[in-house]
């Protein structure tokens, strides 16, 4: 897929749902009477709230799309957005995507001004977990649903009905990293590198946890920023301190550098990476060679295309947004899909909708989803590897982890 | 690891920091004020790198040219925009304005862009070559190339043409030039044109290796500003000494356990040297050293009347 | 009997007065029916107004860069954060550590990183901030790391918890009128003036014997204060500690509502909040793109309107709506200092010498000047001599010798210090504060060591220490011929006056020792004669004055003594007569030895 084009997501959408693509900004009134009336208009309840019929729920789209989640974030938002503009008969969804930016406050101004809009039935929430958790408590006094993809563990931990996780969270996916590496490459002294932000740091501990139930112990471990440009001394220190292999929980951008460092200095090592290697805009980052052998774990992908409806959708968000989707996307995509389905089939409220997500099943694209009774919809996860031929990785290991009694 | 090794990565990472600090402080000698755009204007030259590369289809050193003529318009904008209508104000008013011109590129460039990581092509190929037990990809090479061509050719340019010597007298000082008859103006904005060329051609080279994100701007400036800290406020040398430097601690630090062996198997270990902590310990050490000796290495170049 | 005091102060409140009982009435009508959501945001507003006016006092009063105000307001957010969530305290309990933390912090800051210029401050504060920001994203296990730690309780006062989102947003406004009418009282007297003459003129400040370090130090502790304050109230409103507060980003926020809202009105810091987090609300038909709108309107403010919206909102209303005149001051005769006897020493200088780069700019320059006495001293341009009186001031270390006052041993004294023990100065350049009237730059002067926090905390409505600081000063202009200026602004003075201004400020800090750098430029015959008369009154009464001139025709006859410098040392001393007869005296000047006609 060639990213030369810039890619404009944002003229794909139908006219209808958006304004006017951008307004002079000399247009502007003086600022002092944008205080008085926008401070009036702020002020003042919302548009009339409409009921949302049974053919029209209110679905908004609350993901980050600026900051360092933002590439996660967009896959979020672009597989919400084509299930919500290709409904299942007699749906016509009404949504709006927001950004949440990157902290918590941002989140939750973007949750309460789409419930002050009017009667929401579900709502797409940021996958970044302290947005999540701030999020957690309005969702719960407003009484409507949330479906992320968010992996940290606690968003499902906090007794509250109205969560619902349709990413295999972080203690599944890195059990399967784990386990993967454990029976295939059969480590005995692995190194973990993570990264210094939330996604890493609740990686390290999952990664930690399942290699502690397996009596292992990591012989190396560091923690890199974002920003680190090169991954030679850590490389370097993992073998010196006679690592047999490279367990990764970083971002995309720094995986692909990670990568290409160990390949330059054929380190020799089998690495199995996180989500970040499973991300295609990272893939595009690389040669094919550089990530001969190298895993990663996901909660599918759509970019191998196993099954005549994986390519279908593959093809139409290839259409759709001119990029390759990831399991995020994918995840997002069937989250949105089972609360159509479920309006669909007659629930009108949030609180119908609610417990279609907390009681049934749903078989999607990438799996089977159904509630563990805390909120987790996805138990299972795969492990992808690159043949160092081609960009699109093969799906080798599918783990399937039983639903937790409670 | 072998020291050549290590030396070879921390002279490529020095020049491209180099190239920004260099950019920073010569801003910075004309106008007296800190350009805080300066890495986002690294960012900008990386994604211009990009778009060029995805329309032209040439190798980067064709793509060079074009990337610095175009940051170069770039710089004469910022300095319309951003410094003009402030230089009789005093400097924290700069500050303020280009950060606010950092915010408007940051932005920019994700929306047109996008937030993940994008490659900019490489400047000669992406091949690697071995000597000396030493195993370099061009590309690193190819960036200590460029930036010793560079700082050679603005020394020649400072030091041996009348633009040169003229473009040095306004950053001196700008009453004695006007009154020489010096187009002080123009001086300084040829400066920002310069500046941000510069910035553009350290954007160029590590956008390939370190690709290019809408955020990665910040931590370009913030070396840079330390940079100029160490290295002496103001002083050309000292700004490429300063950046040697904090590309040397970037990259020595943490590889000090493969050096020194015995620090390998020290306890927490892992956590004494890893990259964050030497973060933490280089913002400490600039700390001290802006308390112990604010001149800096090469000394305070530019003084200030009471 | 000079008018009600507080009335004059309403009058001078400018926008803020009007804002505030438009913001009141408009609340009043709105806020009972608006939405959690709308409550949310204002509640917002609020805690930002609140960083913004701490930020005011380092950044508006002081002029200091400072780009930490974002760290400590998420110090104080974790502090309140970690209490409340692992030892249950609730957000009041909380408050001695959450406010007191980040005050300790900037307490350990201040000493070696306050003193540096603004560049290097700027630098300072932000590794400082980047430093924070790592340490507390790496320790896991009490802060929670990058994911931070959830279920923050909501804020409670005396044991209630306040759930419902208005007493939410009343308590944080509540904080905010607090917070302005504590920076109100600390800025509206004596003090905010000496933080006016601190950012104008840095080194004149200390001339005059205020203590900018002193200065600059409360300004920063006052500031992380308010911020400890407004990070608490935050993780409490939010409910997640994230370390995301500890971004630069936050920092950007406050620095743009500083810079809109104009950093030197306290109403400014509170419009300028509201303006800035409502933005984003009105802006949703921008959607992603107001960030972008958010740079451009902030350049677009720095550069257009300088000193941000409230101050420019005050310009157009001055035109409009001008304030009622001053009330005249009575003049009130300051006690003189007990001074010694005519003819002694005041103050000694011995073997003086200063290197700045390859330049020798004074050698081995020794001399006195006497209780009551006029020492003239002259040279070509860039003989030292100002370098001198900087030295004597305290501006620059001399490399080698020493200056004694009255006996005292005054090298290597902060320039403050030496103002207080009795050596006044003017400078070249008359270095007034423009935007303040002539009284006030006379009355900063008077009793420099009595301005400080707790004196500004103390004084009640009608200020009696600022009014008497007035009518001493008042009394200064009279003698100095200027009374009648006292109340134009200092930047409309002509320079003749504005030297007479300076010179009366100098008077007022009570001083032993005047030293005058070239007090007669500027001024034609007529003010040159009344000038000397003046000033031989001054000596007459027992000070000694060291005047640097280039007139002669208004030395010779001033001057009961004279010097000449040339290239830093001393080549003639003696009476007026000698010296201008001295032949190296002549060749210094003309440069070339000339011949006596025979």
């Amino acid at each position: 897929m060639s990213r030369g084009a810039l890619s404009w997501p944002d003229c794909r959408w139908p006219a209808r749902l958006w304004p006017a693509r951008r307004r002079p900004i000399a247009a502007w009134p003086s600022a002092a009477c944008r205080a008085a009336s926008g401070l009036l208009i702020a002020l003042l309840v919302g548009s009339p709230a409409h009921a949302a019929g049974p053919a029209t729920p209110d679905i908004p789209v609350l993901v980050p799309v600026t900051g360092f989640l933002a590439a996660e974030g967009s896959s979020q938002r672009n597989g919400a957005l084509l299930a919500l503009q290709n409904p299942p008969a007699g749906v016509q969804p009404k949504f709006a995507v927001t950004d949440t930016g990157t902290s918590p406050e941002g989140a939750v101004n973007a949750l309460e001004r789409a419930l002050s809009d009017g009667d929401v039935t579900a709502v797409v929430a940021s996958m970044l977990g302290t947005q999540m958790l701030a999020m957690l408590p309005i969702a719960l006094a407003h009484k409507v649903p949330l479906t992320t993809m968010s992996g940290t563990a606690d968003i499902t931990r906090k007794g509250n009905p109205y969560v619902f996780r349709f990413f295999p969270a972080d203690s599944v996916v890195k059990g399967a990293q784990v386990r993967y590496a454990i029976d295939v490459d059969h480590i005995k002294r692995p190194a973990v590198i993570y990264q210094t932000t939330a996604y890493g740091q609740s990686g390290h501990a999952e990664i930690l946890k399942a290699l502690e139930a397996a009596g292992i112990k990591p012989v190396f471990e560091d923690a890199l920023d974002v920003s680190v440009k090169d991954m030679q001394p850590v490389l370097a220190k993992a073998r010196a301190a006679g690592a047999d292999s490279l367990l990764l929980q970083l971002h995309g951008g720094p995986t692909a550098l990670f990568l290409k460092a160990a390949a330059s200095m054929d380190i020799g090592l089998p690495i199995i990476a996180g989500s970040g290697l499973a991300q295609p805009s990272t893939v595009a980052l690389l040669d094919p060679a550089e990530i001969k052998g190298a895993c990663a774990e996901t909660g599918a992908s759509p970019v191998s295309a196993e099954t005549p409806e994986m390519q279908g959708f593959l093809a139409r968000y290839r259409a759709a947004f001119h990029t390759d989707p990831d399991g995020f996307a994918l995840g997002q995509y069937d989250a949105t899909m089972m609360v159509l389905d479920a309006v669909a089939h007659g629930a009108t409220t949030a609180a119908d909708v609610t417990r279609v997500l907390s009681t049934e099943s749903y078989t999607g694209l990438a799996m089977t989803y159904k509630s563990d009774g805390h909120g987790d919809m996805a138990h299972a996860a795969v492990i992808i590897c690159y043949d160092g031929k081609s960009r699109i990785p093969a799906v080798v290991k599918h783990y399937d982890f039983p639903i937790a009694t409670p | 690891m072998a020291a050549s090794q290590l030396l070879l990565e921390v002279l490529a990472l020095g020049a491209a920091y180099a190239l920004v600090a260099l950019g920073f402080v010569l801003i910075l000698n004309a106008t007296g004020a800190v350009n805080f755009s300066q890495g986002d204007m690294v960012m900008a030259g990386g994604f211009g790198a990009v778009l060029l590369g995805n329309a032209l289809h040439v190798p980067g050193l064709v793509l060079l040219p074009l990337l610095l003529a175009g940051m170069a318009a770039l710089g004469v904008v910022v300095a319309a925009v951003a410094y003009m209508p402030l230089r009789r104000r005093p400097p924290e008013a700069v500050f303020i304005s280009t950060i606010a011109v950092g915010i408007i590129l940051q932005n920019a460039a994700n929306h047109l862009f996008g937030a993940e990581p994008i490659a900019a092509p490489p400047l000669l190929g992406a091949g690697r070559v071995r000597f000396a037990g030493i195993d370099a990809s061009v590309q690193s090479l190819a960036i200590i190339g460029v930036a010793v061509l560079l700082v050679v050719f603005l020394q020649v340019l400072f030091a041996h043409t009348q633009f040169g010597r003229r473009l040095r007298a306004t950053a001196q000082d700008r009453e004695v030039a006007m009154a020489i008859g010096i187009p002080v103006d123009r001086m300084v904005t040829v400066t920002f044109a310069i500046g941000a060329a510069l910035a553009g051609a350290a954007g160029l080279l590590l956008a390939n290796a370190f690709f290019v994100t809408p955020t990665s701007g910040a931590d370009y400036m913030v070396k840079a500003y330390i940079a100029i800290v160490i290295g002496g406020w103001g002083s050309i040398p000292g700004a490429v000494a300063g950046a040697l430097l904090i590309a040397a601690f970037e990259v020595l630090y943490p590889s000090l356990p493969l050096l020194i062996p015995p620090l390998l198997r020290m306890a927490q270990s892992d956590t004494v040297f890893s990259q964050t902590t030497s973060t933490i310990v280089l913002d400490v050490a600039v700390l001290v050293i802006l308390v112990a000796r604010p001149r800096g290495l090469f000394g305070d170049a530019v003084r200030q009347r009471p | 009997m000079p008018m009600m005091p507080w009335r004059t102060s309403l009058a001078r409140a400018g926008v803020g007065l009007p804002l505030a009982v438009i913001a009141l009435v408009v609340a009043a009508i709105v806020l009972p029916q608006a939405s959690d959501y709308a409550l949310r945001v204002l509640s917002a507003a609020g805690i930002y107004a609140l960083l913004a006016l701490g930020y005011s006092f380092i950044f508006g009063q002081a002029g200091a860069l400072s780009l930490a105000q974002g760290t400590f307001m998420g110090v104080g957010a974790y502090v309140s954060g970690i209490l409340a969530v692992r030892w249950g305290l609730p957000f009041d309990a909380a408050l001695p550590a959450s406010v007191g933390l980040p005050v300790a912090l900037a307490l350990l800051v201040a000493i070696p990183v306050l003193r540096l210029q603004t560049h290097y401050f700027a630098l300072a504060t932000l590794l400082i901030g980047q430093i924070v920001l790592l340490v507390v994203t790496q320790w896991e296990s009490v802060t929670g790391g990058a994911n931070g730690i959830g279920g923050v309780p909501p804020l409670a006062l005396l044991g209630h918890a306040i759930e419902g989102r208005l007493p939410a947003l009343l308590l944080v406004w509540a904080l905010v009128v607090a917070g302005g009418a504590l920076a109100w009282q600390i800025t509206r007297g004596r003090l905010g003036d000496a933080f006016a003459v601190l950012r104008t003129h840095p080194v004149m400040a200390g001339a005059v014997g205020i203590d900018p370090g002193l200065l600059r130090f409360t300004a920063f502790l006052l500031s992380a204060g308010y911020a400890g304050l407004a990070g608490s109230l935050y993780v409490h409103a939010i409910g997640v500690l994230s370390p995301d507060i500890l971004g630069f980003p936050v920092m950007v926020t406050c620095l743009t509502i500083a810079v809109i809202g104009s950093r030197l009105r306290i109403a400014g810091a509170i419009a300028g909040a509201v303006l800035i987090i409502e933005l984003p609300e009105w802006a949703r038909f921008l959607r992603d793109d107001y960030l972008l709108a958010f740079g451009c309107i902030l350049l677009l403010v720095v550069v257009a309107l300088p000193g941000g919206l409230t101050e420019a909102a005050e310009r157009l209303l001055g035109r409009f709506w001008t304030a009622p005149p001053v009330a005249p001051v009575v003049p009130v005769r300051i006690q003189p200092r007990a001074l010694p006897a005519r003819g002694d020493a005041l103050l000694r200088v011995a073997g003086l010498g200063v290197r700045f780069g390859g330049v020798r700019a004074l050698d081995d320059v020794t001399m006195e000047l006497r209780a009551g006495e006029i020492l003239g001293l002259i040279g070509p341009n860039g003989s030292g001599k100002t370098t001198l009186l900087n030295i004597i001031t305290g501006i620059y270390r001399p490399d080698g010798g020493q200056v004694w006052l009255g006996g005292r041993a005054i090298v290597g004294r902060k320039p403050h210090a030496i103002a207080r023990l009795g050596i006044a100065r003017t400078f070249q350049t008359a270095a007034l504060v423009p935007e303040m009237s002539a009284l006030d730059n006379v009355a900063v002067a008077r009793d420099a060591a009595c301005v400080g926090l707790r004196q500004a905390l103390a004084v009640g409505l009608r200020d009696g220490p600022r009014a008497r600081a007035r009518a001493e000063a008042m009394a200064l202009l009279d003698r100095m011929g200027a009374g009648q200026q006292a109340a134009v602004p200092a930047g409309a003075l002509p320079p003749g006056v504005a030297r007479l201004v300076e010179i009366a400020r100098a008077l007022a800090c009570v001083p032993l020792v005047l030293l005058l750098d070239e007090p007669a430029a500027g001024l034609n015959e007529t003010e040159q004669a009344e000038l000397a008369r003046r000033l031989r009154r001054v000596a007459d009464d027992g000070v000694g004055l060291l005047v640097i001139e280039h007139n002669m025709p208004f030395l010779a006859p001033l001057a009961d003594r004279m010097a000449c410098l040339d290239h830093g040392q001393l080549i003639a001393a003696g009476t007026p007569a000698q010296v201008q007869a001295d032949p190296a005296v002549i060749e210094a000047y003309l440069g070339t030895p000339v011949a006596m006609p025979t």
